[in-house]
Order: C-alpha cells, then structure tokens, then sequence
C-alpha cells in the first residue's frame, strides 16, 4: 500500500517523455563546466615557476583549476536539480493529481519520497555527461594519480546525498505552500549563498576569513572536498581516509536526519 | 450496518479558516447498493461533505462512518473501500488513459493481471478503448471524465463518490454519462454517492436524495415521493369541443380543473398516476374524445422552491460562470 514504485515509475516516465526537460538536462553540464571552468579561473593570471606553485598551493595541488572545481559544479548542479523537486508537488495540487493521491490508500510520505528519488535519479546521467565533458574540453580533467572504482564511488555517495539533502528540504517546503511563486522565490534567495559561501568554487585560502569559517558548515562544501580529494590524491593517506570520512559521515547523517524529518512531516500533513 | 446502512453522518460539521460554515450538522443515513444524490446549488457545501468522507479534508465537528469505519479514526480503511471521482480532473497530463488507471490501480495493490483485465472491462464500458494509449492531453471534457469515472473503479469499490460527474458537460454527453452510472451500478453492485448542482440529474439517477443548501439538509426522500409532496400534478387535455371540455368540469376526485384555452382544461390532482384512471374511466363513461393530453408532474426544481423560497436556476449561472469559478478555484491556491 505504499504507492512509492508507481509514483515514482510516473516522475521518471514523465522526465524521459519531455524532450526539452530531458535535454536541457543533459546539455546543462557541459555548458556548466565550460562555464565555470573558465569564468572563475584565476591561476591564469600566475605565471612562471613561482606563479605555478603558487596556483599549485590555492588549488590544493590540483594540476589545473578544471580538475580543482569539478567536484565543485558536480555538487552545485545537483544542488540546483534538487531545489526544483518540491516545484512538481505543486504542480501536482494545482492540476489535479494531488486530489487522487490524498484520497488512495497510498502513504502520504510516498509522494514525496517519489519527488526525491526522481530528483536522484535524474541527477546521475548529469553527473556522467559532466565528468565527460570536463575531461575531453582542452586544459581540462586531468586525473594524475588514474580514475579508479574509488572517485566513482565517492562522486556518486556524494552527490545523490547533496541532491538527496536539498529536494527533500524543499518539497517538505512544497507540502506547506501552495503559490509557486512563493518556492520560486526561496530557490533564488538561497540558490548562490549557498553555492558561494562554500568550497565548490574557491579553497579557503582563496576566502575571507569569515566566508570560510561559515562556508564550512554548508553541506555543499562537504561534498565538494570529499569529490575533490579523491581526484586530486588519487590513492588517499590514512589521515587523508578520516577527512573523507568526515565529509561523507557528515553528509549521511544529514541525509538521514532529513529522511526522517520530511517522513514525520509529511505523514502528519500534506496541503490539499 | 446491521440495517444495511454503509454510510452515516452524525451532525457532521466543517468550518473553514473559523469562520465558512461550509457544512453544519449534516445528518444522512445512506444504505447499501443505492444511488444516493446531494443535490443543491453551488457552494452548497457538496464537494466539502464528500472531501470529508473521503478522509481527504477533516471534519470540525461530529463524525461519520464509510463501510462501517470513523471517517477519522479509520481513515486509511475507509480509503481502501471507496472508489473516488472527484469534481476537478485527476489524471496526470502526461501519461495515457491507461498509465493512469494502471497507477491508480496499483495504489491499492490490485495484481497486476487482475488490474488488466478490469481496466480492459472499464475502457470497454465507456468507450475509451481507442484512446486509451493516447496521451490524456489529447482528450476532450468528455473523454477525460469517463477516464475519471473508471479510475474510481478500477480496485472494484464498494462505495463509489461521484462529485459532479458532468459538470462541463454538453446535454448529450451528459445523458450518455447517466447511462454509464447506471450500467456501473447494476453490472457492478456498487454504493453510489453522487453529487450534482443539475436536479435533473439527481432524479435521473438517485433512488434517494437530500437537498442541501448553505450546508444544512432541507429535505431527504426519493424524488417521486419529494415530488409528490408538492401535490400538484396537472393533465392538460384538449377534447373535440367546448361542451365535452365544460363537462370534464365535473369529473370527481381531482384539486380542481380550470379552463386554459379552446376546448382544453387543466386539471390539477394530488397524483397524475392515481387519478388518471380515473379520468379515462370519466371520459369513456361520458362517451368523449379526447385530442391530446400531457401529463406534467413537478420537478425537482419545484421542490427546491418550495423549500428555499428561490430558484436553484437564479443561482448556478451560464456554463462560462461555472468554468470561471473553477478555474479561479485553480488559481487561489
Ligand atoms: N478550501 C476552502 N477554503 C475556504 N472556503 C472553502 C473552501 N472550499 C470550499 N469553501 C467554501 O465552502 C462553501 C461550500 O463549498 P463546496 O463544498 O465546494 O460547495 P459545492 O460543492 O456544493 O459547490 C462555499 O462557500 C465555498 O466557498
Ligand atoms: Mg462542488
């Protein structure tokens, strides 16, 4: 009687079936990492042995600034996919669906978590085409130390969590609102705080200091650093392990935190 | 239910934000395998009343039980018994006819072969076969409320909720609709709850209705016996000439017979279906002919007019205030 299979069987079918939706989706990660890639690169104006170690030292050690912010775009993207979750249970109220929902012995938490899983899954094809793309424009990925079974899996926990983390905060938002405007409005208020007040883009060397002490508490800079130690370091020292453990640790027990929030928010209430 | 009730309200109440008293102390006591109307004009308080036996808005007062379970306590059986076809449209857009019933059916865990072979039965009986894989996007009004309807079938409820079911409706599609309801209640035994701001509708299909207005029941019976309460059937007969319809005059047993044009009277009785013997024995007796002869019985209209002093036409407006309603509906929210 949990109805979360077919709902989220509809979400996905309904992604597939729009062609701009799908599109776009796949084309946004790379104009992303174009985009970014070279709007924000400042080791170009370092030159010469000592402007190299300098570039080395602000990027962590990474080669060049591509390989230094992909972990960075990976997580803002799926930042950005996720918001606009709770935008489809609106959709859903004010053209109908909703009604049938409420009314089907179905769990009231099963038509958000289908919003949240859709949004996750949506995510993953970016995240490959991102990758790609990152790899094959000029100047661009280099993975010094190999690409192993490792950066695969610390990109993928890391980024379902990120998009896990935020479509569930903003459909438990949906569920109380019902204007659209009203959503929209509190994307584009926290949208860029949180992905510039964080280690997406820039190290904490490159912050002020209150930027960066804030910046580290936003799980976006969490997911960030543990993407971009693995595919700076490749194989991780001990020391190296427990940060990685840090973040990701961080980042589950966020994810799980949120699960069981939004399932006790929203059993208890979904507007009509 | 020992009686075969399977639904009842005890002063059931709903206000709105405090103070829309949209449905107050309504009692209504529905038995099992009939048609059961709420009939009333718009903002009657219908649609609330079904949103709360449906468990899909609460109650602020009384209570009520569906197939025997509170409607509050027991929400979530209540919802496995009832089939639900709400006022607006349901169906996702983007999905075909038959994506939507099949997801629906899975909702109450229907096996999947089951669920196929009852969704080929419904589709069949409203026609919607050759639509069915079409995206529901491209339906007509017509075609998207008899999905409606078999969406509310498709897990075989006991207890059926029709809000407004042709509302929108052209005068054609809307008798062919009728015809659905009633296939739907004979083939599959089902508890119809249906309601309508259309009296025509509730007494073409109710065997038993309550009036509602302001969210309070008026009146509750079946239509013959609310219309019958009126007592005032009128037989207007033309006869062959002016002698033969003066003498109809003296015919026994009726209210009262007055003139109403050349060689035709109005005669008004309690009930046209007991007195009319009565005036064919009166006019072969007296060896006359008659022309024509109509039999008007009151409507539901009448009936609702009489209990409320107006007429439920002055309230519900053109089709274009109805579709202007609903979609501000949509937007306020
Ligand atoms: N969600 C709501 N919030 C506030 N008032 C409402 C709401 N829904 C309905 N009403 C009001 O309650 C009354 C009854 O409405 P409704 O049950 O929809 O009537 P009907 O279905 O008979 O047309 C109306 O006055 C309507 O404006
Ligand atoms: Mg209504």
């Amino acid at each position: 009687m949990s109805g979360l299979w077919p709902l989220t069987v509809r979400e996905l079918k309904k992604w597939v079936r729009n062609p701009t939706f799908f599109f776009t989706g796949l084309i946004q990660p790379i104009f992303w990492i174009a985009l970014f890639g070279s709007a924000f690169d400042i080791t170009k104006f370092l030159s010469g042995p000592s402007g190299s170690a300098a570039a080395s030292f602000l990027l962590d050690g990474a080669p060049n600034y591509i390989t230094y912010i992909v972990g960075g775009v990976l997580t803002t993207m799926g930042l950005f996919t996720a918001m606009f979750a709770g935008t489809q249970i609106i959709f859903d109220r004010r053209l109908g669906p909703m009604g049938r929902f409420l009314s089907s012995p179905i769990r009231r938490s099963s038509i958000v978590f289908s919003k949240i899983i859709s949004s996750v899954i949506r995510i993953l094809p970016q995240v490959v085409i991102l990758v790609v793309a990152a790899y094959l424009i000029p100047n661009g990925l280099k993975f010094v130390h190999g690409f192993t079974i490792v950066d695969v899996l610390v990109m993928a926990t890391a980024i379902i969590l990120i998009a896990f983390i935020f479509s569930s905060i903003f459909s438990v938002i949906a569920t109380r609102m019902t204007n659209m405007q009203s959503i929209f409005g509190i994307v584009n208020l926290v949208n860029l705080p949180l992905m510039f007040v964080s280690y997406a883009m820039f190290s904490k060397a490159m912050m002020a200091d209150w930027l960066g002490n804030i910046a580290q508490y936003n799980p976006v800079s969490w997911s960030a650093e543990a993407i971009r130690t693995v595919i700076i370091n490749g194989s991780l020292t001990s020391s190296q392990w427990v940060q990685e453990g840090r973040w990701l640790g961080a980042l589950a027990a966020l994810a799980a935190g949120l699960l069981l929030l939004t399932y006790y928010l929203v059993e208890k209430e979904i507007r009509d | 239910m020992m009686d075969g009730t399977i639904i009842e309200t005890k002063n059931l109440t709903k206000v709105y934000n405090g103070n829309i008293k949209a449905v107050s102390d309504l009692n209504i006591s529905i038995r099992e395998g009939e048609i059961y109307g709420l009939a009333g004009p718009n903002g009657a308080g219908k649609t609330t009343t079904i949103n709360m036996l449906i468990t899909r808005i609460a109650p602020t007062g009384g209570s009520a039980t569906v197939g025997g379970f509170d409607i509050v306590r027991d929400s979530l059986a209540v919802r496995r018994l009832i089939g639900v076809v709400p006022q607006d449209f349901t169906a996702d857009e983007d999905l075909t006819g038959r994506e939507n019933i099949m997801m629906v059916s899975q909702f109450y865990d229907v096996p999947k072969a089951k669920a196929k072979e009852n969704i080929g039965r419904l589709l069949k009986l409203v026609e919607l076969e050759d639509a069915a894989d079409r995206l529901v996007r491209t339906y007509s009004g017509g075609m998207r409320k008899r999905l409606e309807l078999i969406i509310g079938l498709v897990h075989e409820p006991r207890i059926l909720f029709l809000d407004e079911p042709t509302l929108g409706l052209d005068i054609q599609t809307r008798t062919q609709m009728w015809n659905y309801v009633r296939e739907i209640q004979q083939k599959l035994n089902v508890t119809i709850i249906l309601t309508s701001h259309y009296l025509e509708e509730i007494d073409a299909l109710a065997g038993k209705v309550s009036i509602i207005d302001h969210g309070k029941v008026l009146i509750t019976g079946s239509p013959s016996e609310l219309k019958a309460s009126l007592k005032g059937d009128i037989i207007t007969m033309t006869l062959t000439d002016q002698k033969s319809a003066d003498l109809m005059k003296t015919v026994p047993g009726v209210i009262e017979v007055v003139d109403a044009g050349p060689n035709t009277v109005k005669i008004k009785v309690d009930n046209a279906d007991e007195a009319l013997p009565r005036v064919i024995n009166f006019i072969s007796q007296h060896e006359l002919s008659t022309i024509k002869l109509t039999v008007q019985k009151p409507s539901l209209d009448e009936v609702f007019l009489e209990y409320t002093g107006r007429s439920i036409r002055d309230e519900e407006g053109g089709m274009d205030r109805m579709k202007t309603a609903m979609n501000l509906r949509r937007a306020r929210q």
